[in-house]
Parts: C-alpha cells; structure tokens; sequence
C-alpha cells in the first residue's frame, strides 16, 4: 500500500493546485484550501500502523515451522523467506517442485501456505476492507 | 508575446490539416473527459464548410497520456487499427478517422474517431444502476447487449484482417499468454511483494484450459464501454483489451461479480440465464461454466495487476491522478475475491 504521509501529501497538493483553483464558488473553494491546510496538521498526527507487520512477522515464523516439518520440505524452507518477498519465492518453489514432493505433500504443504496467506490478507484487510476485521 | 495554443486550437489546426477543403473549421461542445484510466480522452464537434455545405461532425480523440494505466502493453496504434478493421464487419463501432505518431503535435500519440451518438452510464454509480435496470426491465437492452457481443464472437476475424493483434497456438496457450501478459504488468508495477498473487498466479498456470475454439474477443465487455442509444447498442468501445483467444473469455467477463458489485442483473443489465441461453442460441458456442469460472479468476488477478499499476504510477509520481492512489486499497479487496474463490 501507498504510505498514508505519502497519499496525505499528494491529496494536499491536489487540493490546492487542482481541485481549489477550479472552483468559482468563493465558499467551496476556501473549504477545499481549508481542507488542504487541515490535512497537513492530520499528517502530522499520523503515524503508520506497526501491529499490522508484526502481526505479518508471526504468521511466517509459524508457516515456516509448520513446512519445515513436512517430509521432503526441509531443503525449501530458508530462514530469509521470513518476508512477504521470501513467502514468494517459497510458493514458486513449492509449485516447481510439486512432482518431486508428490501430491499429498505438496497439497499438505499448500494448504498450510493458504491458511498462512489467508492470514496476511486479513491483516491488509484491516486497512483496506469496509471494516476493520 | 504570442501564448502557446490550447490544446483545443492545436486540435483544430490538425484537423483542418487533414480536411484540406474544410473551410472556416471551429470546434465546439468541447470536453475533455473524465473517463477512462488509459488515456486521455476529448470529446468534441468539429464545424465547418465544404462546397457551400455545413458540415457538424462528433469527433472523439484518444491520446496516450505517457503514463497510462496499462504501461508499455497499450498501443494506441493497435487500438486504430483494430478499430479501423472492425468497420467492415457486423460489430457496433465507431468510425475511425486518423491516426498521429508525432508527439509534437499534442505531447503524444493519438487517434480521432467518429463521437457516436449515445449515453454511458456510469454502472458503478446509483444512477447508471438505476438507468440499466429499468432498461433491463423493458427487455430491448438485455437483448442488444447479447447479439452486440455475438456479432463479435461470430464475425470472421482473419478475413477482417484482425490476426495482426496475434493469434495464440490451441490448448492451453491463449490462457497462458494472458497470464503471462497481466504477470509483466505486475511485474512492472509491483513494489513489493504479495504472496497471495503469487499463489494466485502459481494456480492459474497449473489449471489453465484448453481453448476449443478462438474467436475476437474484447477483453472488456461489460456495460460502462458500450455506448446506448434508444435501449440498443449504438457501439461497443475501449479498445485497448482485445485478443484472438477463447470467446469464453468475453462470456467469463459478463459473468463475472467484479461487473454487477450489488446488481443481481449480469453487468447491471441482463438475467443471468437469458444471457447464457440467447448468448448459445446466436453464437453456437457451448458455455462451459467451469471455464468460465477459471476465466473469472483470471480476471481476478488482471485486476490485481490493474490496481498495482495505477497506484504504482502514482506513488512512483508518474501520474498524479487520486483515481490512481485510491486503488491502492483496491489490491487487497480483489485478491480477498480471488482467495475465496480458490477456497480459502
């Protein structure tokens, strides 16, 4: 996602360049300065949020010792795919080398990465649903 | 001091350009669109006089803004030629006058073509959903809307000369490259990782189908690129999506829940099972839902890669546009679609 200072920035800046400029109406258009000069004072009490990586962090240690006990699956699980990056390389592995696992592991395996997944996406979601879950 | 030119005068000196017996040319009633994601887009009537005649002519000119929602896979020079061939066939179209490679003239490449005479309705809006239900309840729309995307299905691509856009080998090749086609979209736009995308991924390769038959597909077909005049299809637009590839593919897209958000109605405007039952009765084509329901999945991840790039452009401040930043929130929501779908 967009880092909301970033977004908070560019919406100022639309707002005083684009959007104000182009209203004739004096009581719109000095509601929509005002709203840029507020969201600067907002952009200073906003922080990112940290729960939702740690969160992200916990989710991949628990795959990675959950994989790493599968037969066959030892030479696959790295310590540095403790990141969303390395979670990727790890699937593509696990697709690639889906006839050597055989397919009772590989669905084992698989299904353990889609709960895994499932969980980081409910993280994103806390941000981007219609509600925080 | 001499002012640079509106982008209306350059418009109007390039017309008349290519209208050399065009007297007293003036442009009116002209708009610069706020649609499409793509390009840029102006609508416009050109006026002018020919052998003591008054001539008022719609005009729609597409240009490509630089840093467009689809990156380097958009070619407006394809989108004219596709245009351009399909004139000569049944599919509603507007007509496609010139073409521009010189970016001197407007900042980039760009096409004209003929304004048709109709209304968009926004379906994403209140007021778009409320105008194609009520259309729906008439009847005469649901049925334009599906004979419009037969006669697309149905006409003779390689004799109108539409092979030029490729043509994919049989099996699973028309689904492969389009999975291949969207994953370098990702790849261009992708700033940090997203696992559930590459699972996504991973599964669509695994599962892709055999197309059993190819046809000219648009890519897009869905209410908001058809433009609607007297509750019919006056045409069919936004050609930047179109391939040779799986008629399935369009008939996944009208099925698909990403086009209805909220309407039970097919695209806001057809009942599911008179669109697959008339859509059979015109083409021919047997409609396999389990295809179709792979199609949907793959459309899943377009729109992924979609979302990435518009906000990837903007955080990358290619393009300053907040439609662009707002999809940032988008990604998760669509891959949530496609979780689901892949059951978990």
């Amino acid at each position: 996602m967009i880092p909301a200072k970033q977004l908070i920035h560019e919406i100022v800046t639309s707002l005083r360049e684009v959007i104000a400029p182009a209203i004739a109406d004096p009581y719109p258009k000095a509601q929509a300065y005002m709203a840029a000069v507020i969201l600067e004072f907002v952009s200073r009490q906003v922080e990112e949020r940290g729960d939702i990586e740690e969160q992200k962090q916990s989710v991949m240690i628990e795959l990675l010792r959950d994989l790493s006990r599968l037969p066959g699956m030892s030479r696959l699980v790295r310590g540095d795919q403790l990141s969303e990056d390395g979670l990727s390389d790890l699937i593509g592995h696990l697709y690639a080398e889906r006839s050597r696992l055989g397919e009772e592991t590989f669905a084992i395996a698989n299904r353990r990465v889609r709960e895994a997944l499932r969980r980081l996406l409910d993280q994103d979601l806390k941000v981007a649903g219609k509600t925080e879950g | 001091m001499v002012s640079e030119p509106t982008v209306q005068e350059k418009i109007a000196r390039y017309l008349q350009s290519n209208l050399p017996r065009a007297r007293n040319l003036a442009l009116s009633d002209f708009v610069h669109s706020a649609g499409g994601w793509s390009h840029e887009i102006y609508l416009f009537y050109a006026n002018w006089t020919e052998d003591d005649r008054a001539i008022r002519q719609g005009l729609c000119l597409r240009k490509d803004p630089g840093a467009g929602l689809l990156r380097d896979l958009s070619s407006l020079q394809e989108q004219f030629r596709v245009i351009k061939a399909l004139e000569a066939t049944a599919a509603p179209t507007p007509k496609a006058y010139w073409y521009e490679e010189d970016p001197s003239l407007l900042g980039g490449p760009f096409f004209v073509m003929e304004k048709v005479e109709g209304e968009v309705p926004n379906p994403w809006s209140r007021a778009g959903k409320q105008f194609y239900a009520e259309a729906a309840k008439r009847g005469k729309l649901p049925r334009s809307f599906i004979e419009a995307l037969a006669s697309l299905h149905n006409l003779d691509w390689r004799a109108a000369g539409l092979a030029f856009i490729g043509v994919p080998g049989g099996g699973k090749d028309f689904a492969l490259r389009e999975i291949a086609k969207w994953e370098s979209l990702i790849q261009q736009s992708l700033r940090k990782p997203e696992p559930v995308l590459t699972e996504l991924l991973m599964w669509l390769k695994a599962n892709a189908p055999d197309a059993r038959r190819l046809a000219f597909v648009h890519g897009a077909y869905r209410t908001g690129n058809l433009i609607i005049k007297d509750d019919a299809i006056a045409a069919v637009i936004d050609w930047e999506l179109q391939v040779i590839g799986d008629p399935l593919y369009d008939v996944a897209y009208v099925l698909s829940d990403l086009n209805r958000e909220g309407s039970p109605l097919l695209s806001c405007v057809v009942e599911r099972d008179f669109f697959l039952d008339y859509y059979q009765q015109l083409t021919g084509i047997e409609v396999d839902l389990a295809v179709c329901r792979y199609y949907e999945i793959l459309y899943m991840m377009r729109s992924t890669a979609f979302w990435l790039s518009a906000s990837g452009l903007f955080a990358e401040g290619r393009n300053r546009d907040l439609r662009l930043a707002r999809t940032t929130y988008s990604v998760p929501v669509v891959l949530d679609m496609a979780a689901k779908a892949l059951g978990f």
